[in-house]
């Protein structure tokens, strides 16, 4: 029996027909093995759709994992570092975790089935992780990556197109999630600080889903997007990235890039009342240090962004001394703000700080010291985010 | 002042004993829980004694010269031609000098130097990966005393330290039964051959004098008993209990709670995790304890005669020294190699003491699960080459294999050492990265058998250390 | 032949090292003299035409070790070095399953992924694992090792460096590298991965021409010293010299050329000429005496101390330490002109996996069991073989549809037991035909038909590379790279530093730090030493730091 040999690069995830038939730009990525689109047609327009209409987005490749079993609590509690208790059945939480030595390995959310049943979904591969997290434990793990579809419907009309969908989801507020038909899951989730939804189904139904939002969606704006326009409205709302803004510790190759939730802005998350997680003594002795660095947002002058920028701040003599670096960047089309996210020294914190940035123009390079200034955590999280019911428009 | 600390230790085997003692001297109201009905564990199994070490003596409060005469060594040979060995002096058992007497004598030396050099890793902390306080007194008092062996032997040490018993005695001794007791030291209770890279290391910890291992058990429990430990015979640890992330005490299979502090484990780091529970512990950590080597190939074999066994050229005079069998180091690195695959080597190489009418022995490359009858049989082949006709006089044979050890005692493996000794696994890589303090991550639970740091035999010193390590982090 | 005249060194062996060496010395201006016994100079870095057409790199086969700063230094690429990267390769069992390794990086997931999901992890993992330990061993290939008990302000300084660097490690890290450097390669493995046949593959580099087993403690090392070699920065990568290994010796011998060094083949050195304590030159067979005020050997530590010396000339102690330096013969090479291209039927189609590492071991066990055959005087009923294609990628290997196949081939001992008797005599042609045997039968059962497209095949066990190359029992590495013959140790301890009790005798061969393989390390090393004891200051120490 011969076979032919495993195939190199990104490959079609469960909805590519239909992104392949609504790409005019044919600008493909690799996210976890799946070909993905950075653009189908034009990243402003798509971005333009998650906060004017709604915007459908495959988030398939996340990774996704069910952890069921009488102690698949204790299971993620042994993981991440907030408290699983407090995530109720129906609800979906946000965690991160760590490793022994508290540095971030990656975040993502939690979905609380039932009682006894989760779903973790986020970046890295974690099936060994947590399966060795269950031993000793009664509770099964498997990887639900390539059987789950999953999509991203953002947008202040996405409430209507569920709803022109027949889906009934009104009741739903920020972090629930509901089963309105029998394999589908629909949550009010979603990476881009609006109002919004994730659903999630079986990969056989997956294309029947996408035309079904797509048709129901028509009158209300609905527009597929890529990559880049949700990277855009994640770091507008203030979401930092694994792999962008900090490295998960298991990926580095250099130890020293490990970040504690601390340095990223994430302390509230981590509950020392809960009893053992996975890093939590490293942790108790680092809450006590003021953190080395810290990721934090910034306001940036001027409108070009500041991507790979270099930081830096005015040292003796007026030399400049670099004190950090931008992580990711963007000229906030809603928030007209020059946001980034930045690691900067801790003690550069309230410092006057400079971006250095280049610019191409017109064939010669030049550079710009820009001003940085602290900036809120989200440059645009509007209030419909929130309101339940939701709006229609 | 405080309340006196209480501490529980698991396991009255040699580490358990002298960890209690220790604990007890440094003030604290101590209890032993040891799952049998006699304190001892291994020592129980064991022939020979080399320790326990001075400093665990110490604790014990008991004196070098209390532990009986040392005892000398019969490096048996097919040829009939045993050689008897008394520490650095050699000559054949029928008292002619040996050959290689002189080269044994300048290799003796020369050990007994380096495993000087090395003493003070062994009697506190392993050497920091960091330079921190703890460890840094042993580390500098280990540097200093290399640079007093002077720049040659400082090498050599370097060299042969990371080097294999096989080239050592290749380089150093004629091939023959001077070489092959070598290479049998250095793999005794492991699971390797003497070619293998790191064991020149167990050389080194196995300087001191031989004693008969019986009533030592005793004795050691009756020491500790007088520091003040008290023992709790009878019943096993069932769980380890944990409050606010502290260890809190142990549960025993009878129901019974002992409230404590400080609890010192002398099981293997799995065993331990085990107890404990792998939710305190990190999933590294976790993974690090699993990865641990332990797997047994030394076996127990006891002969029943209706006399005392003869073997020719032996002296009986000499029935009650040390007899090793591993002719040649040519015997023992073969030996090795069917236990990789689950399988008894024809002719496998042994120790053992013959009283009155009963030869005893330890018999190594015995795979984990091998059958008695088949290890019975494989003991009496390799006994053959030196008796000839020696099975047809058996009255009575017992074997336990390691898989027998480990139910017995619980040893991880029923490993000798707990715990494979190797170069990655020794030092501040025992019994795993990161654990080499005996802390193995919940505050309170601590490690003091052979399985930490530095290992088995029955010397006392990871349970002296183990109880060290315990005392100070409670300070 | 040229009137005999004097230099101002004399390199003694032009093996790739010993051209470095002369490379080096004779752009800082001295008058340098290669002597290579053999007819052409490369030592084991050659390619020879056996069968018109094809060229056999018959020693070393794969380039990567090759410091990318000594062809940088030396503008190998202007004196006709190409290194072209392949991306994969295989491991192929008898029941015609297959485990492929793919440079891409989603290529390599899918395929673990396929025998065993949880290792996409473990590899993930064992991979991170190594590349940190390649980023902290690497640099100190080309900086001397520190003698620790010296001291010698710069053997604190080489000291404090290598301290300085593990405590930058951190703790936790500076315990793994401890244990990989004193791990077996097999319970490393064991450690991340789950399925035996991608272990076997993986395995492999940790017994590569060495005399341990994939359970023997340091062979973690022995792996890490073949990952280290970066191709264009991609550690761990490979890639075959256009035209063979030949390709690497024929442009170090042009640089050296090129900085006004010459090179005399066919000129062994019989003797190492000694005035007044110090070394003077050489004397060649037939009695010519070529004189130098510094003799730099390419042969290995056995050969140029205790064959080429005067005895005498050097402390007994020194030569004690010499005569236990390892240096076992453990490896064989079988070197192949094919008429067609071998078939995989467990493949289907063209992969290019096909151009990489081919074997056909399946587990730790059968490659452990291929050892316990070695350290009793057998070669491996069951060897483990690493097979290449180049000709698959270089079109210089063969002509046009036929290819070259080049099998190396662990283990074979030295010294042959036959009857309780080891001898190296053993080698008779019934024992050559019984490996090449045993290798063939490997092939055939991973790829029917092979043998009949064998045209001319060469067997070179471990005394025909001794007779051939000079390597002392045929030790690919010049001296066992077991952590006791490493760094500090290397060749023996107090030495480590190219130097001898000799004054004016240097070694610059693989017997010296940092060892073996194509790598122009111990040479580029030695004219370091030998140019700053001559305050010459060669390539400048900032120079390797940036490296
Ligand atoms: C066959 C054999 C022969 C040997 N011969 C010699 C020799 O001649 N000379 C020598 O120096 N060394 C010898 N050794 C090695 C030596 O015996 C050990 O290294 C040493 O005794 C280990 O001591 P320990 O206290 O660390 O562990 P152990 O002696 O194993 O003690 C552990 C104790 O814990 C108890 N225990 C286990 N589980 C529980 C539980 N859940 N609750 C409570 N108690 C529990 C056990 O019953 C045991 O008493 C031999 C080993 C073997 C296997
Ligand atoms: C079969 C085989 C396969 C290998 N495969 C690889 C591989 O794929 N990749 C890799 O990186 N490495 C490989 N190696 C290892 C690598 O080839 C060697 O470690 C390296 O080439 C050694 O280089 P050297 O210059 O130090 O010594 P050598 O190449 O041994 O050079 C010594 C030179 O000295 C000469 N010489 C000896 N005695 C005298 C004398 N008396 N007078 C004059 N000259 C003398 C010899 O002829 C020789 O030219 C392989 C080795 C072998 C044997």
């Amino acid at each position: 029996m011969s076979r032919a040999p495993s195939l190199s690069g990104p490959l079609p995830g469960p909805f590519h027909p239909r992104l392949e038939a609504a790409s005019t730009a044919k600008d493909w990525a690799d996210w976890a093995g799946v070909l993905s689109p950075r653009k189908l047609d034009a990243t402003g327009r798509e971005y333009f759709a998650i906060r004017n209409q709604a915007a459908l987005i495959d988030i398939s490749p996340m990774r996704k994992y069910r952890i069921e079993g009488p102690e698949a609590e204790r299971v993620l509690n042994r993981v991440v570092t907030r408290d699983v208790a407090k995530i109720a059945p129906g609800r979906v939480g946000y965690a991160l975790w760590c490793d022994e030595d508290g540095m971030a390995i990656d975040d993502g959310t939690i979905f609380r089935l039932g009682p006894e049943r989760f779903r973790l979904c986020c970046q890295e591969r974690m099936l060994t992780w947590l399966i060795d997290a269950a031993e000793g434990l009664d509770a099964a793990v498997s990887d639900e990556t390539e059987a789950l579809a999953a999509l991203a419907l953002q947008g202040p009309t996405s409430f209507s197109v569920l709803e022109a969908a027949g889906l009934q989801v009104s009741s739903l507020r920020p972090f629930d999630l509901a089963e309105p038909e029998p394999g589908l899951l629909v949550s009010r989730t979603g990476f881009t600080g609006d109002l919004g939804y994730e659903l999630w189904i079986a990969t056989e139904h997956a294309l029947a889903l996408w035309d079904r939002l797509i048709e129901a969606g028509r009158v209300f704006g609905i527009l597929p997007a890529g990559m880049e326009a949700l990277d855009m409205a994640r770091i507008e709302a203030g979401f930092p990235m694994t792999g962008f803004d900090f490295q998960s510790i298991h990926a580095a190759e250099r130890p020293s890039r490990g970040r504690t939730p601390f340095e990223l802005g994430l302390g509230r998350h981590v509950d020392f009342a809960k009893g053992h997680f996975n890093g939590r003594r490293a942790l108790l002795a680092l809450k006590e240090e003021p953190p080395k660095r810290r990721l934090v947002t910034l306001d940036i002058d001027g409108s070009r962004a500041a991507s790979g920028a270099l930081l830096y701040r005015r040292g003796m003599f007026g030399r400049w001394r670099e004190v950090g670096h931008v992580t990711s960047a963007l000229w906030s089309p809603t928030a007209k703000r020059n946001v980034a996210f930045a690691e900067i020294e801790g003690e550069a914190e309230g410092a006057d700080l400079f971006a250095e940035i280049y610019l191409f123009k017109e064939g010669k390079w030049e550079r710009r010291m820009a001003r940085a200034r602290p900036g809120p955590r989200a440059a645009f999280r509007p209030d419909r985010a929130r309101a339940t019911p939701p709006a229609r428009r | 002042m405080a309340e006196r600390l209480k501490a529980a230790v698991i396991g009255a085997g040699v580490n358990g004993l002298v960890a209690a003692a220790a604990l007890a001297r440094g003030g604290c109201e101590v209890t032993v829980i040891e799952r049998g009905a006699a304190p001892g564990g291994m020592m129980a199994l064991g022939l020979f004694a080399r320790g326990p070490h001075p400093a665990a003596l110490e604790a014990l409060g008991l004196k070098p010269g209390a532990l009986g005469p040392a005892i000398p060594t019969v490096a048996l040979c097919p040829s009939g031609r045993h050689v008897l060995v008394e520490g650095a002096e050699a000559r054949f058992a029928d008292g002619s000098a040996h050959p290689g007497a002189e080269r044994w004598r300048v290799l003796s030396r020369r050990l007994d130097r380096f495993a000087a050099a090395l003493a003070p890793l062994l009697t506190g902390a392993p050497p920091p990966m960091r330079l921190r306080a703890e460890g840094l007194p042993g580390l500098l008092r280990f540097a200093l005393r290399l640079r007093l062996l002077g720049a040659r032997d400082m090498r050599e040490l370097l060299r042969i330290g990371l080097s294999n018993a096989a080239d050592l005695a290749a380089d150093a001794l004629p091939e023959g039964p001077l070489a092959g007791l070598l290479a049998f030291d250095s793999v005794l209770g492991s699971r390797a051959g003497p070619m293998a890279p790191g064991t020149v290391v167990p050389l080194l910890l196995r300087r001191a004098p031989l004693r008969r291992m019986e009533g030592l058990a005793a004795r050691l429990a009756a020491a500790s008993e007088g520091k003040g430990a008290r023992l709790r015979l009878g019943a096993g640890a069932a769980r380890i209990l944990f409050e606010d992330d502290r260890a809190h005490g142990v549960l025993l299979d009878d129901g019974e709670r002992v409230e404590a502090d400080l609890v010192l484990s002398s099981l293997g780091a799995a065993q331990t995790l085990a107890l404990a529970g792998p939710a305190l512990f990190d999933i590294e950590a976790q993974r690090r304890i699993g990865a641990i080597r332990a797997q047994g190939a030394a076996a127990r074999v006891d002969l029943d005669f209706a006399a005392p066994p003869r073997l020719p050229g032996l002296d009986p005079a000499h029935h009650g020294a040390r007899l090793v069998l591993a002719p040649s180091v040519q015997a023992v690195e073969p030996a090795y190699d069917p236990v990789k695959y689950g399988r008894l080597p024809a002719l496998p190489v042994m120790e053992g003491r013959i009283d009155g009418a009963r030869l005893s022995l330890t018999v190594q490359c015995v795979p984990h699960d091998a059958p008695r009858d088949r290890i019975v049989a494989a003991t009496l082949a390799a006994l053959e080459t030196v008796a000839p006709g020696l099975g047809g006089e058996v009255r009575h044979a017992g074997a336990l294999s390691p898989a027998d050890i480990e139910a017995m005692t619980g040893a991880p493996g029923g490993h000798w050492h707990h715990g494979e000794i190797a170069l990655d696994q020794f030092l501040t890589l025992r019994p795993a990265n990161g654990m080499a303090r005996h802390a193995m991550g919940p505050p309170g639970l601590f490690l003091c058998g052979a399985g930490a740091h530095p290992g088995g035999d029955v010397t006392g010193l990871p349970g002296l250390n183990g109880a060290r390590a315990a005392l100070e982090a409670m300070r | 032949m040229s009137q005999a005249r004097s230099y101002d060194a004399i390199i003694a062996g032009g093996g790739h090292n010993g051209l470095t060496a002369g490379a080096y010395l004779a752009r800082a201006g001295l008058s340098v003299l290669v002597v290579e016994r053999s007819d052409i100079v490369g030592g084991a870095a050659v390619s020879r035409e056996l069968e018109p057409g094809w060229t056999y790199s018959n020693c070393s086969y794969v380039c990567s070790l090759l410091r990318p700063e000594v062809a940088r230094d030396l503008d190998l690429a202007r004196h006709g070095l190409q290194v072209i990267p392949y991306t994969g390769g295989a491991s192929f069992t008898k029941g015609g399953e297959y485990f492929a390794y793919h440079h891409d990086q989603r290529a390599l997931e899918r395929e673990i992924a396929r025998l065993s999901p949880r290792d996409v992890e473990g590899y993930e993992r064992f991979a991170r694992a190594v590349t940190r330990q390649c980023r902290f061993v690497r640099p100190l290939l080309l900086r001397s090792a520190p003698d620790p008990a010296s001291f010698h302000p710069r053997d604190l300084g080489e000291l404090l460096f290598l301290l300085r660097r593990l405590h930058d490690l951190g703790e936790r890290e500076m315990g793994e590298a401890v244990r990989f450097w004193t791990a077996s390669v097999g319970d490393f493995l064991d450690g991340f991965i789950e399925h035996p046949l991608i272990k076997a593959h993986l395995a492999g580099s940790g017994i590569i021409g060495t005399g341990l087993g994939v359970y023997s403690p340091g062979t973690a090392y022995v792996l890490l010293h073949h990952y280290m070699g970066d191709l264009d920065g991609a550690i761990g990568a490979w890639g075959f010299a256009r035209g063979g290994m030949g390709a690497v010796s024929a442009a170090l011998a042009g640089a050296l050329r090129a900085a006004g060094g010459e090179i005399r083949v066919n000129a062994e050195v019989e003797r190492i000429l000694v005035k007044d304590g110090a070394a003077a030159g050489v004397v060649l067979k037939g009695g010519e005496e070529i004189r130098a005020p510094l003799v730099a050997s390419n042969m290995d530590a056995k050969r140029t101390f205790l064959g080429c010396v005067e005895p005498g000339a050097l402390p007994d102690d020194f030569l004690d330490a010499v005569r236990r330096f390892r240096i076992r013969g453990s490896s064989a090479k079988l070197n192949i002109a094919l008429d067609g291209p071998p078939v995989f039927p467990a493949v289907k189609g063209e992969a290019p996996f096909l151009s990489g590492d081919l074997h056909a071991s399946e587990s730790l066990l059968e490659l452990e069991a291929a050892y316990d055959d070695w350290k009793e005087g057998r070669f491996s009923a069951a060897p483990y073989f690493d097979m290449l294609i180049p000709s698959r990628i270089d079109p210089t290997m063969a002509p046009p549809g036929a290819h070259m196949a080049s099998i190396f081939v662990q283990y074979a001992p030295y010294d042959l037991a036959r009857d309780g008797v080891r001898d190296p005599a053993h080698w008779d042609e019934a024992a050559r035909e019984g490996l090449k045997a045993a290798v063939l039968d490997k092939i055939e059962a991973v790829s029917p038909g092979f043998r009949g497209l064998i045209r001319h095949s060469e067997l070179r066990a471990p005394v025909d590379i001794e007779r051939e190359v000079g390597l002392s029992e045929g030790n690919i590495f010049q001296g066992e790279l077991t952590f006791d013959q490493l760094l500090f140790n290397r060749p023996v301890p107090g030495w480590a530093r190219h130097r001898s009790p000799l004054p004016g005798l240097w070694l610059v061969g693989s017997s010296a730090h940092p060892g073996g393989g194509v790598m122009a390390a111990a040479g580029a090393n030695a004219a370091r030493e030998i140019l700053r004891d001559m305050k010459r200051g060669g390539r400048d120490e900032a120079a390797f730091r940036a490296a």
